[in-house]
């Protein structure tokens, strides 16, 4: 070994070489530096954020004054609701509730009144930076008949949605879910969407199944079917529990016979499981179906086929390839012959991948449907 | 990697000989030492300071991350030297975080697309980071006596392997940023990896402790000053350096 300093040696070292010494100097004292180094980076948690979110979370009203329940769309700062005439007539009072330490103009517990200007809540979060105008929509149905002719881009991830003629959404598409997976700003990137290949009018909706993207791989999608359907999307549980996002049914007053309309579907080659692997022998079939069921609570994809509030169903069983537009007109069968009092909603489902609410399909399946019809 | 770590080894191995076999004529006159350093490292990629939206660390926990290499010392007169080393690096942790309202933009490469989600993100946040460098540290060499030496400089690191992933769960997020609608996440993977810059440079220092004919111990800090990810990457919006410590031994070759 070197001797590299030997014109300073200093006999008080010896000292240190006795053993506990020696071991503090060698072990504790570099990991005490260490472990000191790390606390006070550790240590160094600033004070919490205040809180930049500003969402009304609950709007809630007397359920007896409502034909379904309200939808805050925090995609679009709306609230939806499908009020009774008396409720129209009188007014109410909602209590909200918002983001913590948010607050909101007017109040909660403050009156509104219809008849005149559009109503808005403003709500301002609690470190005063961001703001939310939310606008309050009332929403009511005509004809159950739809043409899907007029289509709206959505400002911020450009996917199209189908609206009524008076710009009402009666219908409502899985895509907002699909926008959270970076698929590219473009209308014709998501899997639903208005095309030209019509049966009547100018413009039909248009399902395809397609891939899902690196970034839905992430929490496990790898596949996205077109879907449409009458009711609204919540984007809250999406990801954790996506049967749950697809809520179902729009208010609906008398007793519907049959559901018709118009598809043409071709299946994509290769039908694939959630994990994305190929199932040989599996064939992809599209879903066209109508419910009818009690109340004004949405059902969701956990109970559209199974809740007891049932009351009717119209379902297309002819789901395989058509080439060419094809009419179907499909009876509701009723479980029961009693006449029906109370609210009730009625639920269109369409989809280009029968199962694909559990993500299982064929990518490039392609479900056109147009001039859907309820016919009491 | 494992191919790496051999053809490392060979080479070290190959560069004590021949620095010993050379050594030979210059013993006497003392002018230059060469030594294996052997340890491990401890710390992590972290930022500087803790932004606000970290509210908690609930763990930290060290990795497999062994540091060895080679070191050559130039004496001066008195007391001082100029020294160098070439280092097999591997700089490892993992971690578990309380995040709120954390800002991300996350870039997935599918094929010829890029997906991106850019929102923020309430929750926790497990990262495990092992990435691997050569690193070379250049410094002044102290000996306070004939036990005690300190080194005092630079280190400059080449990346060549690299592991930063994880996940985030039990929290949600939101699309565009605080106002875009709150989605709930359960568990969602992450994998920076390929994003890591390929060089690092920073302050390196250190002491070594005789402890035997041969032997000493050894403390050296590494502190990072460029950020791990480049300024391109936007998954956090602070920079993250590297900062490790490494708990070894110096064994003196002569």
């Amino acid at each position: 070994m070197a001797e590299l300093s030997s014109n300073n040696f200093d006999p008080a070292c010896h000292q240190i070489t006795r053993a506990p010494i020696k071991l503090y100097n060698m072990l504790i004292k570099p990991v005490g530096w260490i472990a000191i180094i790390m606390l006070l980076m550790i240590s160094c948690i600033k004070d919490p954020p205040l809180n930049p979110e500003a969402d009304i979370e609950s709007f809630t009203i007397d359920k007896d004054l409502l034909l379904a329940d309200v939808f805050i769309d925090q995609v679009n700062s709306k609230i939806v609701l499908h009020l009774t005439d008396d409720a129209y007539d009188s007014g109410f009072a909602p209590f909200i509730t918002t983001s913590a330490g948010a607050t909101v103009t007017p109040a909660s517990g403050d009156s509104i009144f219809f008849g005149g200007d559009t109503i808005h809540y403003v709500t301002r979060s609690q470190d005063g930076r961001y703001a939310k105008r939310y606008t309050v929509e009332l929403a009511s149905i005509g004809n159950w008949a739809f043409d899907f002719e007029h289509w709206e881009i959505q400002p911020t991830d450009k996917y199209a949605y189908p609206v009524e003629d008076d710009g009402s959404m009666v219908w409502t598409t899985g895509n907002p879910g699909v926008a959270l997976s970076g698929v590219s700003k473009d209308p014709s990137s998501y899997p639903t969407r208005s095309t030209s290949d019509h049966m009547y009018g100018m413009k039909a909706a248009e399902l395809v199944t397609l891939k899902g993207t690196a970034l839905s791989g992430l929490v496990g999608i790898r596949l996205f079917a077109g879907s449409l359907f009458t009711g609204t999307f919540n984007s809250l549980n999406a990801f954790v529990n996506p049967l749950t996002a697809t809520e179902f049914g729009q208010p609906f007053a008398g007793r519907p016979r049959r559901f018709s309309g118009y598809f043409k579907y071709t299946a994509g080659s290769i039908f694939q499981d959630k994990e994305g692997n190929a199932v040989p022998g599996m064939k992809d079939s599209c879903s066209i179906y109508a419910v009818l069921f009690k109340g004004n609570t949405r059902l969701d994809g956990t109970n559209i086929n199974t809740s007891d509030r049932i009351v009717a169903t119209a379902r297309l069983k002819t789901t395989g390839d058509h080439a060419q537009f094809t009419r179907f007109d499909i009876p509701f069968e009723y479980a029961t012959t009693a006449p029906l009092t109370g609210k009730h909603m009625m639920a269109i489902v369409v989809s280009s991948s029968q199962y694909g609410d559990t993500y299982r399909g064929a990518i490039g399946s392609r479900l056109v449907v147009d001039s859907l019809r309820i016919i009491y | 990697m494992k191919q790496s770590l051999l053809i490392y080894l060979m080479l070290l191995t190959a560069i004590a000989t021949v620095a010993q076999s050379s050594d030979k004529e210059t013993v006497r006159t003392r002018r230059h030492e060469s030594n294996v350093l052997a340890g491990f490292n401890l710390g992590a990629a972290a930022p500087v300071p803790f932004p606000n939206t970290i509210r908690k660390i609930d763990g930290w926990w060290p990795r497999m991350s062994p540091s060895i290499g080679y070191e050559y010392i130039y004496l001066l007169p008195q007391k001082w030297g100029i020294g160098a080393s070439v280092k097999l690096d591997y700089k490892a942790m993992g971690t578990r975080a309380q995040v709120i309202y954390f800002p991300t933009i996350i870039s997935v490469k599918d094929g010829d697309q890029t997906n991106d989600f850019t929102g923020t993100f309430s929750g926790s946040n497990e990262t495990r980071m092992s990435n691997a460098y050569v690193t070379v540290p250049v410094y002044g060499v102290y000996q306070f006596n004939r036990r005690w030496k300190a080194r005092l400089g630079l280190y400059m690191s080449w990346l060549f392997s690299s592991e930063f992933e994880g996940n985030v769960s039990d929290g949600y997020i939101r699309n565009g940023g605080p106002t875009g609608e709150k989605v709930n996440i359960d568990v969602a993977t992450f994998d920076f990896g390929d994003e890591i810059n390929s060089f690092d440079v920073g302050l390196y220092g250190g002491g070594d402790l005789l402890i035997a004919r041969k032997l000493s111990a050894s403390v050296q800090l590494s502190w990072g000053l460029r950020p791990l990810f480049p300024s391109s990457f936007q998954g956090m919006d602070f920079p993250l350096y590297n900062i490790f410590g490494t708990l070894g031994i110096t064994y003196h070759l002569h």
